[in-house]
């Protein structure tokens, strides 16, 4: 993708990860509290680790957005409903929404490599490494891992 | 007496009539639609859409292909292109017949455009077709039409006919926005 992007439009896509990250957490709170049956408290403990995780992300992002001279401004519109869900269920959602965050960064990843932003590159890159094993332990607790897969 | 907690039930919510008619526009305008596009479209995270798109997949509303470009079954496109015609008809009328402001109009009729019946939106064209019809003979008209989307002896909704007419009001409404910003 294009090299040539500007510092407003980096931090237009960072407040964007910033929300993603904002409402990830949520959402793993949220399921938390939702899930039921007999891996309950297993789910639960994993779900709980992940919203601490995620909302160490948003304050990374939060940080790199100041950095840049910018102002951490998501836009959050999150409709959560309080339906129960099963350990895998729960799982399941959670794939989704990191696998969102995933292609997020990658995205941003391609709109900042060889633009000579070593910081945000770097930043992108140490991201979607962390993105990705998210999305692979997920997939490995729900029997979908994909061996030299994405 | 009506049962407003019905509505809770209606087939298509706010959020999921937003995502439907989403991908139909991506798809007119750029021959194709992302998780990512919807998300820029409608203003809010990949990862409210991909949960959303969740639910609208396991209805058999939106499919996804391998290269996670996303398309409308068939019951999909049926159900935005009605809800888009539902749309741009309370919008012209809201706009045309009742001077509310484009905005205003647009607002509201985006509020009401995935709730409204079929009977109501097709009576709404007929109005908006027939608008020198004298009011008993437009209520006759109207009766008459919705026994027969009743008897299912009309097409589903949003019929050629209405489709038709959408695009007019679309048209003629885009045309007096540009007239608008040349002055």
């Amino acid at each position: 993708m294009s090299n040539n992007y500007s510092r407003a439009e980096a931090i237009q896509r960072l407040n964007e990860l910033l929300a993603e990250e904002m409402e990830a957490s949520m959402r793993y709170l949220h399921l938390s509290t939702l899930v039921q049956g007999i891996d309950r408290l297993v789910i639960q403990k994993v779900l709980k680790e992940n919203h601490e995780e995620t909302i160490e992300h948003a304050e990374q992002v939060s940080e790199k957005i100041i950095q840049i001279g910018g102002a951490p401004s998501p836009k959050i519109n999150l409709e959560l409903t309080g339906e129960k869900c099963t350990g895998i269920e729960a799982l399941q959602s959670a794939l989704l929404f990191e696998q969102a965050a995933l292609d997020g960064y990658r995205e941003f990843l391609e709109c900042v490599e060889g633009s000579g932003d070593v910081i945000l590159e770097e930043f992108a890159r140490q991201q979607v490494a962390i993105e990705s094993e998210h999305v692979s332990e997920l997939q490995m607790l729900l029997g979908e891992s994909h061996l030299g897969g994405e | 007496m009506i049962d407003w907690r019905e509505f809770d039930h209606n087939p298509v919510s706010h959020s999921a009539a937003h995502h439907l008619t989403s991908i139909q526009q991506l798809l007119e305008e750029q021959g194709y639609a992302r998780v990512s596009d919807v998300a820029r479209k409608l203003g809010i995270t990949r990862g409210s859409v991909s949960v959303t798109l969740k639910g609208l997949r396991q209805r058999g509303l939106v499919v996804e292909d391998d290269h996670k470009h996303l398309g409308l079954s068939e019951e999909g496109l049926r159900i935005a292109r009605g809800i888009h015609t539902k749309r741009i008809l309370f919008q012209s009328f809201l706009s045309e017949h009742l001077g509310l402001p484009s905005n205003l109009a647009e607002q509201d009729a985006c509020k009401v455009e995935h709730l409204v019946s079929d009977v109501t939106a097709e009576a709404l064209a007929l109005f908006l077709e027939s608008r020198s019809v004298e009011s008993k003979e437009r209520e006759a008209q109207v009766h008459s039409l919705e026994g027969r989307i009743k008897d299912g002896s009309v097409d589903i909704f949003p019929s050629d006919r209405v489709q038709t007419l959408s695009s007019e009001l679309e048209k003629n409404s885009s045309s007096t926005h540009e007239d608008n910003d040349d002055e």
